[in-house]
């Protein structure tokens, strides 16, 4: 049992295919869920019950259930149910990749909307109350006062909910897709090194994890540069 | 100015407001008339503050009437945005708007509410700023002024919608000593400028000054009002003269 | 739901698995958070390094690939000391069960790192100078306030982390362990029910979230029962 260094030089390109998938599948969840996310959270604030309600249960069930379970769910499960096979949106569910982008979409979309309105309420309450005093609207205030600043609280936390969301998408090599994860099990079924192969693409997770840390660090500076204090 | 051609710009009518089942404000009675200036003062949670927020509605009162320039602000308000854009408020801390320079938070009521041109605004908000004494800071953060600054670019953002009155929520009460006659000049210029004022305030020199009514609450109730000059020399009700000595002994 | 029927003992029996990886890992969780914060609060540099290595490697890395690399590492490591005793053996693996729970512990366990790291340093230093002056020795002083107040900041991110953790043991069903998702797949395999064995499997894990996030609130309102105001 000795580390084959050119089995790793070997599969490393192979497995970097499978990283334009996993981008596809980063990207465009975190785009769907990002939208998913504020509007959730707008019903969420609406201050409406038959609003808020249901976006809670929504939530609930989709932070109190494993991601694996949502996956297999949408993939193997809703082809059981007529109805899906007949509607419109059956082109998407029957491909892996489009089951996978909406659950990971469908997923992360709920942990958004709870940080969005981790954000919102840490908004100080005064300063809202200062924009209505002006006759500002309930929507610009939203809008110019309460997002902005919503949107820097919670920026930290939204970074680390795309590396989760990045890790994520390894799991849709559970539903034959080939993305790093899916090509890397496959390279390990057919060489049998284990080790080799799957520190290699850890390797590749580092380090997109590393540049999603370094981004959003990045954007908070820009972003706080009004509480930097000039002596 | 006698009783006759006052003009009210605020009136007040048996007000009661209720948080939960606690009254803030028991059956207040209270006019302005325009270009006069109101001093309310009275200890901490004695509902001063609950007085002014319903004067533009960021508190609902309960019982009662409010007009406000002609306004009712009773049951349903149509456009309560309306009314709030001839009313200023200048807050204990300050709340600039901490993502926006300084300049920026003068010009941004006017650009959402008024839809006026840019350098309309900005010409306007540099003459506010001057007004203020601190045209040099226009660009900066508000993070990177004092507090005394802070609270006079807040007196030039109340003012940018030009208000036919400005509520004052103890402006100075969260300064440090030293920059409190900075703000409080900036207020008397005002006061002299002609501008409907109520102001809660414990800074017995600037009501001495310029109110024409002082106002004295107590546990939500109006207890004693008069022009300064007898408010503070010959106050009649006991619980005004034990607050009178307790500020006046600090 | 009538397809269901045959398969509740099954199913009662995965959710045992779950209950039994959920508890032996959390053992494991809490140790290697501890060891991870009193490696990064020592004075070692070497201590410090690898705890920050151990941080950044499995928080940043996908939990299946993991739990894979540890099932099939150890897997070949394991079959490779049989085969010095016996040639003939093809396989042997380590028993999923164990490389399931102990993957999942690193995992959780370096978010818990972070958590009891920023609870030790979070306590008021006013408390702690309090207790000495009090005469407490520095022994009591750690029983009696540093404990305490820790526990009270790490228990709403710990709670987090345990519901984490639940979740992550859906996927040791991946390598074989007979737990709920296991358990779903066979039903599967008789009944071709796939939406109604999953979903039972999202009641079943839905059930857990809950009861965890009910025994954390409880926690809470009993770590911080003296915050209470009286009326
Ligand atoms: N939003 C609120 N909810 C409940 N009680 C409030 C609220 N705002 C004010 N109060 C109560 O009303 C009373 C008057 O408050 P306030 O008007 O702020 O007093 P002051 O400004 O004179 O210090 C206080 O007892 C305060 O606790
Ligand atoms: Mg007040």
């Amino acid at each position: 049992m000795s580390f084959d260094i050119e089995l790793i030089l070997d599969s490393i390109p192979k497995m970097l295919v499978g990283i334009g998938l996993t981008f596809e599948l980063l990207f465009l969840s975190l785009a769907l869920g990002t939208a998913l996310g504020i509007f959730l959270l707008i019903l969420r604030i609406s201050g409406r019950w038959y609003l808020a309600a249901p976006t809670m249960v929504y939530i609930y069930i989709f932070r109190g259930t494993p991601i694996l379970v949502q996956i297999f769910i949408i993939y193997y499960g809703l082809p059981q149910l007529e109805f899906v096979r007949d509607s419109i949106f059956w082109p998407i569910l029957k491909e892996p990749f489009g089951c996978a982008i909406v659950a990971l979409s469908l997923n992360t979309g709920a942990y958004l909307s709870e940080i969005f309105r981790g954000g919102v309420l840490g908004v100080d309450r005064g300063l809202t109350e200062a924009a209505a005093a002006l006759g500002i609207s309930v929507r610009q205030r939203f809008i110019y006062i309460t997002s902005p600043i919503a949107i820097r609280l919670c920026l930290p936390a939204y970074s680390n909910d795309v590396v989760s969301l990045m890790k994520s998408t390894a799991l849709a090599s559970t539903i034959t897709l080939l993305d790093m994860m899916g090509i890397a099990r496959t390279i390990v079924a057919e060489t049998y090194a284990p080790y080799e192969v799957f520190i290699s693409v850890m390797v590749i997770y580092l380090v997109i994890t590393w540049a999603i840390q370094r981004t959003f660090a990045w954007i908070e500076k820009r972003m706080s540069r009004h509480v930097r204090r000039e002596a | 100015m006698s009783k006759a051609d006052r003009q009210l710009m605020i009136e007040l009518e048996n007000v009661d407001k209720f948080f939960g089942s606690f009254q803030a404000l028991k059956g207040v009675n209270l006019t302005v008339g325009k270009g006069e200036k109101v001093v309310v003062c009275g200890p901490s949670g004695s509902g001063k503050s609950t007085l002014i927020r319903c004067i533009n509605r960021l508190e609902q009162h309960n019982n009662g009437k409010i007009v406000v320039n002609g306004h009712e602000l009773t049951g349903a308000v149509k456009d309560i945005d309306a009314v709030r854009r001839e009313v200023g408020m200048v807050f204990q801390s300050f709340n600039l708007f901490p993502h926006l320079t300084v300049i920026d938070n003068l010009m941004l009521a006017p650009k959402l509410v008024r839809k006026t041109p840019k350098a309309e605004n900005r010409k306007k908000a540099m003459r506010l700023l001057e007004r203020v004494k601190i045209p040099e800071q226009a660009d900066k953060w508000p993070s990177q002024l004092s507090g005394g600054q802070q609270q006079r670019v807040a007196i030039a953002r109340a003012l940018c919608m030009n208000p036919e009155i400005i509520l004052f929520d103890e402006p100075t009460s969260a300064l440090d000593p030293e920059m409190i006659s900075e703000v409080l000049d900036v207020m008397i210029d005002l006061a002299r400028e002609g501008m409907t004022m109520i102001c809660v305030s414990h800074e017995m020199g600037f009501a001495r000054s310029v109110a024409d009514n002082v106002v004295f609450m107590d546990e939500g109730e109006i207890v004693e009002s008069g022009p300064p000059g007898t408010f503070f020399d010959n106050p009649k009700n006991d619980r005004t003269k034990l607050f009178l000595k307790q500020i006046l002994s600090h | 739901m009538a397809a269901v029927s045959g398969w509740w003992d099954d199913f009662f029996w995965g959710s045992l698995v779950v209950v039994e990886l959920f508890f032996v890992a959390l053992i494991m969780t809490v140790l290697f958070g501890l060891i991870g914060a009193g490696a990064k609060l020592s004075n070692s540099r070497v201590a410090k390094s690898i705890a920050s290595g151990y941080t950044i490697v499995f928080r940043g890395t996908p939990e299946i690939l993991v739990l894979l690399l540890f099932y099939f590492g150890s897997a070949i490591i394991l079959t490779a000391i049989a085969q010095i005793f016996d040639p003939e053996i093809k396989f042997v693996d380590f028993p999923p069960f164990w490389a399931g729970s102990f993957a999942i512990a690193l995992i959780i366990g370096s978010y818990a790192t972070e958590t009891f790291r920023g609870a030790f340093l979070g306590v008021d230093p006013g408390q702690i100078e309090a207790a000495r002056a009090l005469g407490l020795s520095n022994l009591q002083t750690f029983i009696y306030v540093r404990i305490p107040a820790m526990w009270r900041l790490a228990l709403p991110p710990f709670g987090n982390h345990m519901l984490s953790l639940v979740k992550d043991t859906a996927l040791v069903a991946i390598i074989g362990l007979e737990e709920t998702l296991f358990v779903a797949e066979q039903a599967i395999a008789y009944t071709a029910k796939p939406f109604t064995m999953y979903i039972v499997v999202g009641a079943i894990y839905l059930g857990f979230s809950t009861i965890i996030t009910l025994t954390v609130m409880g926690l809470e309102r009993y770590a911080n029962r003296h915050l209470e105001v009286w009326r």
